[in-house]
């Protein structure tokens, strides 16, 4: 971060950075990837140090916020281990709408593949995607003949071989797990989706913007058996058709 | 002569303390009162008004820039949220609809939503039973992007909740920051805007996304599966923490599970919390056991989800979660305190 960009970042937290400027920062950290880091490195530490009690941005604290950033940034006061933490903040990162798109369209296939006259559908697990993704390519193929096709989730049915039917679902494909050793957030995935709808106030703007966060290479483990669109890697999101067993 | 100095000047100590008292308390609660109307002019802006802007939002060290348009026509609220640093995902909610494109996943998902709120979000109202539980304070004024701007925290009044600090432009009430903290006060994420125009009209290209869809596929959900209730069992926290109580029941089949799950919220007013439990024959939701795997073992502990928790345990034989955007020790609370109630009479919280 150059001095002048410094300069900008503290004069922008402190509110006292002129809009013309503002808006030559915010093309600045649009563009630059690195910059925003290093301007996130900046805010919290700033807010770190402006300790728990005092509320306002006071004035003068950036003299010892580029103390802190030129010295160690990964000793963030107040946050024991930043990498570990950001770790088990991204996979359960998106909340509330946005997640409960993605999720309410799973539980309603799940309703549907256990509905009367269709067989419980598999749960889908790190053990059979394999298998499915097998399957998903002839959907896919399928797919791709009728471009710009709505699906309608809930009329949606693949004819399957034996004429049994097939429930449309989403494959997050399993990646080696890097994620910490405690209780895997992975696993509490379906609960959150489902909490999403009834969490209240201004929680929900976060996770709208954990949703629209780029995937990154810190990105822990995938979601199991769920569509988790902010947080899947490559390959991308695949439809496929599951057959009952 | 010096010794009665020194008695009135030992009186005056507690008279004047006493006067300071009287002088401060009522401005104290006019105070609180003043933070309220503003937190629902914040609420009505939120929601009324069209706004441009574009913010950073900032969580674990990471700042991901957005745009935002609000606009409200003949009583209609089009909103556009977008990403502005490369993942190209915007979110757009019109006429009844959200439709997230997600262009790296090559996926479009539109579920039919009716809130009237904003993507921003906003507070619910302060009654009576939420200010038991959280302190409103108006905190010295400052300046953002130039404007000067009221400042309310709104601080958690024990540890099982978190609490917020939100910057107010004093002419439009819109919060220019805003910061989740715990009740140590410690940030845990927090958005500031960069640039915030309320320009009286919005034109449809400012809301129109700009993502191709040629070759996506479009996934469109029907109205929420919630009604979906079951005859499950009798499950209840037997024990909350202060303030929370329950606030909706139903059932509803989690993605993996081949059962219904009961699903209690509970709210404080402000913070809520979900509690799923599941019956033993079920697969919990969680565990998505495969029929040629062996069954994961049953979910417990404690994991960070979000800005919040979630909380895992098994009580008799039942699957326990607990979820939602408190602290650690609110939802392991809840969990812990889950009980079967089989004919006997079930608590009234």
């Amino acid at each position: 971060m150059s001095e002048q960009i410094r300069e900008q970042v503290s004069a922008f937290l402190d509110g006292e950075l002129p809009s013309s400027e503002t808006e030559l920062l915010l093309k600045r950290l649009t563009r630059d990837g690195e910059l925003r880091e290093s301007f996130g490195r900046y805010a919290m530490i700033g807010e770190a140090m402006r300790g728990a009690g005092s509320h306002i941005l006071a004035r003068g604290f950036t003299s010892r916020v580029n103390l802190a950033i030129d010295g160690e940034p990964a000793q963030v006061p107040g946050q024991a281990h930043p990498a570990r933490a950001s770790r088990w903040w991204r996979p359960l990162a998106g909340v509330t709408v946005a997640a409960g798109v993605a999720t309410v369209a799973i539980v309603a296939l799940q309703q549907r593949a256990i509905s009367p006259g269709a067989r419980v559908a598999p749960a889908l697990t790190a053990q059979n995607v394999r298998a499915q993704n097998v399957r998903a390519q002839n959907v896919t193929a399928q797919n791709a003949r009728i471009p710009q096709s709505v699906v309608a989730a809930q009329n949606a049915s693949v004819q399957g071989g034996g004429g049994a039917r097939e429930a449309l679902s989403y494959t997050v494909p399993v990646r080696s797990a890097d994620a910490p050793a405690a209780l895997s957030p992975a696993r509490f995935t379906n609960y959150v989706f489902a909490h999403s709808k009834y969490s209240l106030g201004l929680g929900q703007r976060g996770v709208l913007a954990d949703l629209l966060i780029e995937d990154d290479e810190t990105q822990p483990a995938p979601i199991q058996g769920l569509a988790q669109p902010s947080l899947t890697p490559q390959p991308p999101l695949t439809p496929e058709a599951r057959v009952a067993p | 002569m010096t010794r009665f100095r020194q008695r009135r000047a030992v009186w005056l100590v507690p008279c004047a303390l006493a006067g300071a008292l009287l002088t401060t308390l009522p401005q104290r609660a006019q105070g609180a009162d003043d933070s309220r109307e503003w937190l629902e002019r914040m609420n009505k802006a939120l929601t009324t008004r069209n706004y441009d802007g574009t913010f950073f939002h900032l969580s674990g060290g990471r700042v991901e820039t957005m745009r935002i348009v609000h606009r409200v026509r003949a009583g209609r609220v089009t909103e556009r949220l977008q990403s502005l640093d490369g993942s190209g995902r915007e979110f757009v909610r019109a006429n009844g609809e959200l439709t997230c494109y997600l262009p790296d996943q090559h996926t479009v998902l539109v579920e039919q939503r009716q809130e009237r709120g904003s993507f921003l979000g906003s507070l619910p109202q302060f009654d009576a039973s939420v200010s038991d539980f959280y302190r409103i304070e108006t905190l010295p004024a400052t300046h953002i992007l130039g404007r000067p701007v009221r400042v309310i925290a709104v601080n958690p009044k024990d540890q099982f909740r978190f609490g917020y600090r939100l910057w107010l432009d004093e002419k439009t009430a819109m919060p220019l920051k805003t910061q989740l903290c715990d009740s140590r006060g410690q940030v845990i994420e927090q958005i500031f805007f960069a640039r915030l125009d309320m320009p009286e009209n919005i034109p449809d290209s400012d809301l129109t996304p700009t993502v191709r869809t040629e070759g996506m596929r479009w996934v469109r959900q029907g109205p929420s599966p919630d009604s979906a209730s079951a005859a499950l069992g009798a499950y209840r926290a037997s024990q909350l923490p202060p303030g929370f109580r329950l606030t909706i029941q139903g059932a509803q089949t989690l993605g993996g599970a081949s059962a219904p799950a009961s699903h209690l919220v509970y709210s404080d007013g402000l913070a809520t919390v979900s509690v799923f439990v599941e019956e033993p024959s079920a697969s919990p939701a969680g565990a998505a056991a495969a029929p040629d795997a062996q069954p994961e073992p049953p979910l417990q502990g404690l994991a960070r989800v979000g800005s919040g928790y979630a909380f895992s345990t098994v009580v008799q034989g039942h699957q326990v979660t607990a979820v939602g955007e408190v602290p650690a020790q609110t939802v392991e609370f809840i969990a812990h305190s889950v009980k079967i109630y089989s004919g006997g009479e079930l608590p009234r919280h």
